[in-house]
């Protein structure tokens, strides 16, 4: 066989190029296609968070009272540990990268999954924090009373609401609130399901290569998801009247 | 290719781990003045966010030309978020005097 015919051969086996088979852009190293449009989606994401962000600012910093009376304020304690879930999310979602760069797929999995995991809790919190969990909350009552009633209760049941959803006065601070908030959980949403195809891909043994490019990518995304957050945290619940 | 940054990654989970205890930390102190406290919460988010980007999504380790490509789109909004702060500044300012 000769050369071009062996590379031919070795190409057509290779599902996606490695991000070494690239040549060296002048410009943008060897960054691979798929990481570009990462990078250029992951902007354009940012810009539509950072237009949601501003007008709140405008709505919020024009507005005497921002939260009506009788309102919840949000709770920054079990806020905080959702953060902190997604801090580890991010940490194990580098770690897999740096297991699978190493050709070890168990570890890959393994991190994978806890990233998954994290995502999945984030978004059962989120629930919790909107709508609260009733029947959880009816268990842990049997433990203590005020933890279950906590548990069982969400904003939602507090008077929050996005719109005049639920029949009630509309709110700038209601509705920018969920608009916002929910928006990121939809990105976790989205990156929990991502991290679930790359998990797949993973077991059936499609990066045994060393080729990290699909979960480098799936990874930029997910650190997104957290970067977000961390503004957002900021923005929407640190922030004080 | 494969260099082992464990090390990198989690101490960047600790400092990340560190500045989020900050900055609810800093809410509770009783009587801090507004202006130093959302100024303070800011730039601890900008901190975060930046070491998420540059060392989570390996932005320290790509090209100059990419790390701008990133960089200078990102800079509008908060361009216009600096022009609505001095706006909002001038106009508490002109209701004092």
């Amino acid at each position: 066989m000769s050369a071009e015919a062996a590379a031919a051969h070795d190409h057509h086996h290779h599902h996606a190029p490695r991000q070494e088979d690239y040549p060296v852009d002048p410009h943008y190293g060897q960054a691979t296609g798929g990481k570009m449009g990462m990078w250029v989606f992951l902007l354009s994401d940012a810009l539509t968070f950072a237009g949601f962000l501003l007008a709140y600012a405008i709505a919020r910093g024009g507005s005497p009272q921002w939260i009506p009376d009788g309102l919840p304020v949000l709770g920054i304690n079990f806020t905080a540990c959702l953060t902190f879930l997604l801090i580890c999310s991010s940490v194990t979602m580098v770690l897999a990268f740096q297991a699978a760069s190493e050709k070890n797929r168990q570890e890959t999995l393994k991190y994978l999954g806890l990233t998954i995991l994290g995502g999945a809790l984030f978004l059962c919190g989120q629930y919790k924090e909107y709508f609260g969990l009733e029947l959880l909350g009816g268990i842990v009552a049997n433990i203590n009373a005020d933890w279950g009633a906590w548990v069982a209760e969400g904003l939602t049941d507090e008077g929050l609401f996005f719109g005049t959803l639920g029949g009630n006065e509309y709110t700038a601070y209601g509705s920018t609130f969920y608009m916002i908030t929910a928006f990121h959980g939809m990105h976790v949403f989205t990156g929990v399901t991502y991290l679930t195809v790359i998990f797949i891909r993973t077991y059936m043994g499609k990066y045994d290569d060393g080729n990290t490019n699909h979960i480098e990518i799936c990874g930029l995304f997910w650190h997104f998801v957290d970067l977000i957050w961390i503004l957002v945290f900021t923005f929407v619940y640190l922030i004080p009247e | 290719m494969a260099h082992d940054h464990r090390k990198l990654y989690w101490q960047i989970f600790v400092m990340l781990f560190v500045l989020t205890v900050l900055e609810v930390g800093i809410v509770y102190i009783p009587g801090i003045g507004k202006g130093l406290l959302i100024s303070a919460l800011v730039l601890l988010a900008l901190v975060k966010a930046s070491l998420v980007g540059l060392f989570y999504m390996h932005l320290s380790s790509e090209t100059t030309e990419l790390k701008l490509t990133v960089a200078i789109p990102m800079m509008i909004p908060m361009f216009y978020a600096l022009v609505l702060i001095i706006e909002a500044s001038w106009r508490m300012l002109r209701n004092v005097v």
